[in-house]
């Protein structure tokens, strides 16, 4: 039962678990939402593929860093609502100080003339 | 991580619960998914078709996301193993028979095997309950010229004493003997089986009190004041368990004893009722009108000693002691030594352990059958297995599916096992006769070997169903695709394999069948004995009178007198006799002398006392001369009755009427009789005087008046069921005298039957348990076997009918394959009973062991079974239309 590598589209390995991650601070939100605010709020430059999406968002249910809990949407839909937990928050945490030093490091590496 | 990954799996194994559940989410969240897409498409100006199809687009590949969710969601190997456990039932119960029989088989197989093992485990090999048991021996004197069985195991006090000091084999030495205990309850008199301990007997059996204490020291002192130990059977049954009676007082045999302890249930040492302390003496002068006890010797040996080097130290000892005590010694003889396994196990070692064979080969034909019945229908699998495996099953898995097949054969066999077990051990133990086994004997069921039989018998259909998984990943998987005519040639190493156990089957089925029938043989040759004497409408009782009160011949005499009179006179009784013993023994033994004759080799009689009324109550016929009078024997003259053996060893030729006798054992009674010789007035025919099996020995009859010593009991002739008049005949002795208590009271032909034909009874119910579980375990095999050859052979026999053949050269086609192999089965089981034939002939009577009526009688009974369980698919086969069999997959 390894877990398989995700492929995640445009986007880095491992940076969707990150971004799905900080997209549920703001509270509880369903897939549907967390694909839209991380397209919204980077300017639509990131697209989130729904085959990515879910397998992710499951496995880190399974993983213990979110919750979920069916309720119902805006339009009176049933639709499965995630929720960070503790160690979710914890462990967003320590992915974006990881991000912040990545991303800094390979930005002053491109930098360098 | 620890709670992480404990999370992980509650919410795994909740949804493995909530399996349905899982779906419909999944389903519910991706359509929500695509409603939402599909709403902001529509939104943005599309069309509703169009909107909703770019959210399809959008969103991917549906099924493989639900795929990857689920496969994260759940326990996959758990999913699959569900998946081959459901299909492993629907294949099962697509073959019910197939299933039906592979798990009675094994259920037979284990219930049958554990219940009779569990039984000659516990009343042959362990019995005993002592620590050590087998190396407590006891003493025999055996008379090589005599029977296989005779021997002297019993010694006076001061042969017991010699024994302990001068044998340098033993540490510890004791001995009991038995003594009739009469207690007055008020309302009756009791007699209880009373047993003498010599000191240090609890020690040696190392069991301590249930309730109480055991024998001390000190109670064997002279001047201790009386104590007794009571049994656990008698505490309950006379005294209803209360454990108030202990430290109370109680009259037994006129002297006040102490209840000191009460023996824990397994303790029946001398199967007595109660223990008294006893330390024997070497005087030999009767003690308050009895007998002097003759003492029951066990010793134990000591550490590494063998029982080869006792038995030389002891046969020094005896050898010694033959001088001192001539009387008592054979001239020839032999020491042997017995353990107290022995004892029970005894002459019968030998079939013990061909029925502990018998048993282990039973459990083998079982699984055999199971294996024969699996490996039969791997081969018609072979397909099905070749097939999936060329659609990408793997190997592995294979194997799992049929391990779970076999899996639930072997667990339903197991169950059913355990249940046939408990069941049989009750019915068997309901079976045993009674006072045949060791009063210590606990009859339950062994659990090692429940567990080593359901052991071997769920690794059979383990091992054998993983063959057709084997075979499938081994070979080459398009050949059995090609080979779809199921042709003869297909598999003959397993066919060989098949035969040879059937042969196998058939011939132990023929062995066990031949001693079932050897045994029931005997048991009825045993039933037909002619006595010598009529055994039916005979009351009988044995009445141990009080020996305070009855030491001499006029004390005994005043008893009977009057109690026969009564008897007499009771309305449905003939006639009514005294007797020393119960037929078919006698008494006493002595050394007879006959007046005017000089014999230099040693001459031996058995003798007894009675009644005038003994021979007409027992029909004994007279042959010469006449019986006692009435007045003969009330004034205790010495006159003798003799048998024919009696005359034909010792008389000869001349006249026995009026010879005389003399007895000079006599003179050794407590009530001696003096100057005792007595003239012979009467010859009667030869009655069975040591039991059942032995022939019989020279016998003197004289007047019970003579002397106030020996046990005395009455027979009773009646004209109906002499049942019906046991509570007359109590009532009559407690009228005679309250204190007389009855003891084995009862019809004669009862007596005679618990005595000598319980145990032959048992042995041959046992055997043919054995014998009838073999017989339907052995026709499923061959049913199973000549069924599944014939089915792998339909095609072949369609073809054969199409062109011509007819129905009856189909079915003896069918019916040749199978006989071959069930009438080779019974040649090698004859010559097998042949050859083993000693073993058994030791339980046998009047009937060979080669009986060859036995050996018929069961090769016609196997070959019309094999011929019925061949006949059955043979006329199957054989009927089917041609076109169909061409078609028959």
């Amino acid at each position: 039962m390894a877990e398989r590598n995700e492929q995640s589209g445009e986007l880095l390995q491992g940076t969707l678990d990150l971004l799905i991650l900080k997209a549920l601070v703001r509270g509880p939100m369903h897939g549907y939402g967390v694909a839209e605010w991380i397209h919204e709020s980077s300017h639509e430059v990131l697209r989130v593929e729904e085959g990515a999406l879910y397998p992710a968002l499951h496995r880190l249910e399974l993983r213990g860093l979110l919750s979920s809990e069916w309720g119902t949407s805006d339009n009176n839909r049933r639709a499965k609502y995630y929720a960070l937990t503790t160690a979710g928050k914890k462990q967003l945490m320590e992915e974006t100080e990881y991000w912040r030093r990545m991303s800094g490091a390979v930005a002053r590496v491109l930098q360098t003339a | 991580m620890g709670s992480g990954w404990l999370n992980n799996f509650l919410l795994r194994l909740k949804t493995l619960v909530q399996r349905k559940r899982l779906d419909r989410d999944l389903e519910d969240e991706v359509a929500f998914h695509l409603a939402m897409r599909a709403e902001k498409n529509r939104a943005a100006g599309a069309a509703d078709d169009e909107a909703h199809y770019a959210a399809h687009r959008q969103f991917g590949n549906v099924t493989s996301v639900r795929e990857r969710s689920r496969e994260m969601w759940t326990f996959v190997s758990l999913e699959t193993l569900w998946r081959d456990f459901t299909y492993a039932l629907r294949t099962l119960a697509k073959r019910p028979g197939f299933a039906a029989t592979a798990i009675l088989t094994l259920g037979l197989g284990i219930g049958s095997s554990t219940a009779i093992f569990s039984v000659i485990e516990n009343v042959l090999i362990q019995p005993f309950p002592y620590p050590g048991a087998d190396r407590m021996m006891g003493l025999e004197i055996h008379d090589p010229s005599r029977g296989e069985s005779e021997g002297r195991v019993e010694y006076p006090g001061s042969e017991f004493l010699d024994y302990i000091e001068k044998n340098q084999v033993f540490d510890r030495v004791i001995a009991n003997a038995s003594q009739d205990v009469l207690y007055d309850m008020g309302d009756g008199t009791e007699r209880f089986h009373g047993v003498l301990t010599t000191p240090g007997t609890f020690e040696f059996f190392g069991m301590p009190a249930l309730l109480g204490r055991i024998m001390e020291a000190s109670d064997y002192e002279p001047g201790a004041p009386p104590v007794f130990v009571l049994g656990y059977k008698t505490w309950i049954a006379n005294f209803g368990g209360d454990p108030d009676v202990l430290n109370k007082a109680f009259v037994l045999n006129g002297v006040q004893r102490t209840l000191v302890g009460i023996m824990p249930p397994r303790f029946g040492w001398g199967a007595g009722d109660v223990y008294f302390p006893a330390k024997p003496t070497r005087s030999t002068a009767p003690v308050g009108g009895e007998f002097p006890p003759a003492w029951y010797l066990i010793g134990h040996l000591k550490p590494g000693v063998t029982v080869p080097e006792a038995e030389a130290d002891l046969t020094v000892v005896a050898n010694q002691l033959a001088r001192v005590y001539p009387k008592s010694y054979p001239e020839h003889f032999t020491v042997k030594l017995f353990s107290l396994t022995e004892m029970v196990v005894g002459r019968f070692r030998a079939t013990l352990y061909l029925t502990l064979a018998a048993v282990g080969l039973l459990l083998l034909i079982a699984c055999a059958n199971v294996a024969n019945l699996l490996l039969a229908r791997a081969t018609a699998r072979e397909r099905e297995f070749a097939l999936r495996s060329a659609l990408g099953a793997s190997r592995w898995r294979l194997i799992r599916q049929l391990l779970v097949e076999s899996l639930i054969l072997s667990v339903c066999g197991g169950a059913l096992g355990v249940v046939l077990a408990t069941m049989g051990l009750q019915s068997l133990v309901s079976l045993v006769p009674p006072r045949t086994i060791a009063s210590e004997t606990v009859i339950r069921l062994n659990a090692p070997v429940l567990l080593v039989s359901l052991g071997i018998a769920i690794l059979t259909p383990l091992l054998f169903g993983l063959v057709p998984a084997l075979r499938a990943a081994r070979k080459d998987l398009e050949q059995p695709l090609r080979d779809s005519s199921k042709g003869t040639t297909g598999a003959s190493g397993n066919a060989r394999f098949r035969d040879t156990v059937i042969v196998g089957e058939v011939a132990l089925s023929f062995a066990l069948l031949v001693a079932a029938g050897l045994l029931m043989r005997s048991f009825m040759a045993l039933r037909q004995i002619d006595f010598g004497f009529r055994s039916d409408h005979v009351l009988v009782t044995r009445l141990p009178l009080p020996p305070d009160r009855y030491k001499t011949a006029a004390q005994v005499t005043s008893f009977f007198r009057p109690l026969l009179a009564r008897l007499k006179s009771l309305p449905g009784v003939v006639d009514a006799a005294e007797s020393s013993t119960l037929p078919p023994y006698a008494s006493f033994a002595s050394e007879p002398e006959v007046s005017g004759k000089i014999h230099p080799e040693k001459w031996t009689t058995l003798f007894q006392l009675c009644s005038e009324g003994y021979f007409s109550v027992l029909h004994i016929q007279l042959l010469e001369g006449r019986t006692f009078s009435e007045a003969e024997v009330n004034d205790a003259r010495h006159r003798s009755i003799v048998n024919r053996s009696f005359v034909r060893r010792y008389l000869g030729r001349d006249n026995p009427i009026g010879q005389r006798i003399r007895l000079s054992d006599l003179e050794n009674f407590p009530d001696k009789v003096q100057d005792p010789w007595f003239e012979v007035i009467g010859v009667v025919g030869d009655a069975l005087n040591q039991g059942l099996h032995e022939p019989t020995q020279p016998e003197v009859w004289l007047p019970y008046t003579v002397t106030g010593s020996g046990q005395r009991g009455v027979l009773v002739r009646t004209a109906g069921d002499p049942m019906m008049l046991m509570n007359s005949l109590r009532l009559e002795v407690w009228a005679t005298d309250h204190s007389v208590p009855l003891t084995y009271t009862g019809s004669m032909d009862d007596f005679i039957s618990s005595q000598s034909f319980a145990g032959p009874r048992f042995g041959f119910v046992m055997m043919t348990i054995f014998a009838a579980v073999g017989f339907v375990l052995v026709s499923i095999g061959v049913y199973s076997v000549v069924a599944y050859g014939a089915a792998r052979r339909t095609q072949e026999i369609g073809i054969r009918m199409a062109l011509g053949a007819s129905r009856g050269s189909a079915i003896r086609l069918v019916l040749s394959m199978g006989m071959r192999v069930v009438f080779l089965g019974i040649v090698v089981g004859l010559t097998a009973s042949l050859a083993l034939s000693r073993i058994i002939a030791g339980q046998l009577w009047q009937v060979s062991a080669r009986d060859p009526i036995t050996m018929a009688g069961v090769a016609l009974l196997l070959l019309a079974t094999g011929a019925l369980a061949c006949w059955v698919p043979a006329t199957r086969t054989s009927g089917v239309e041609p076109m169909v069999a061409l078609r028959y997959e």
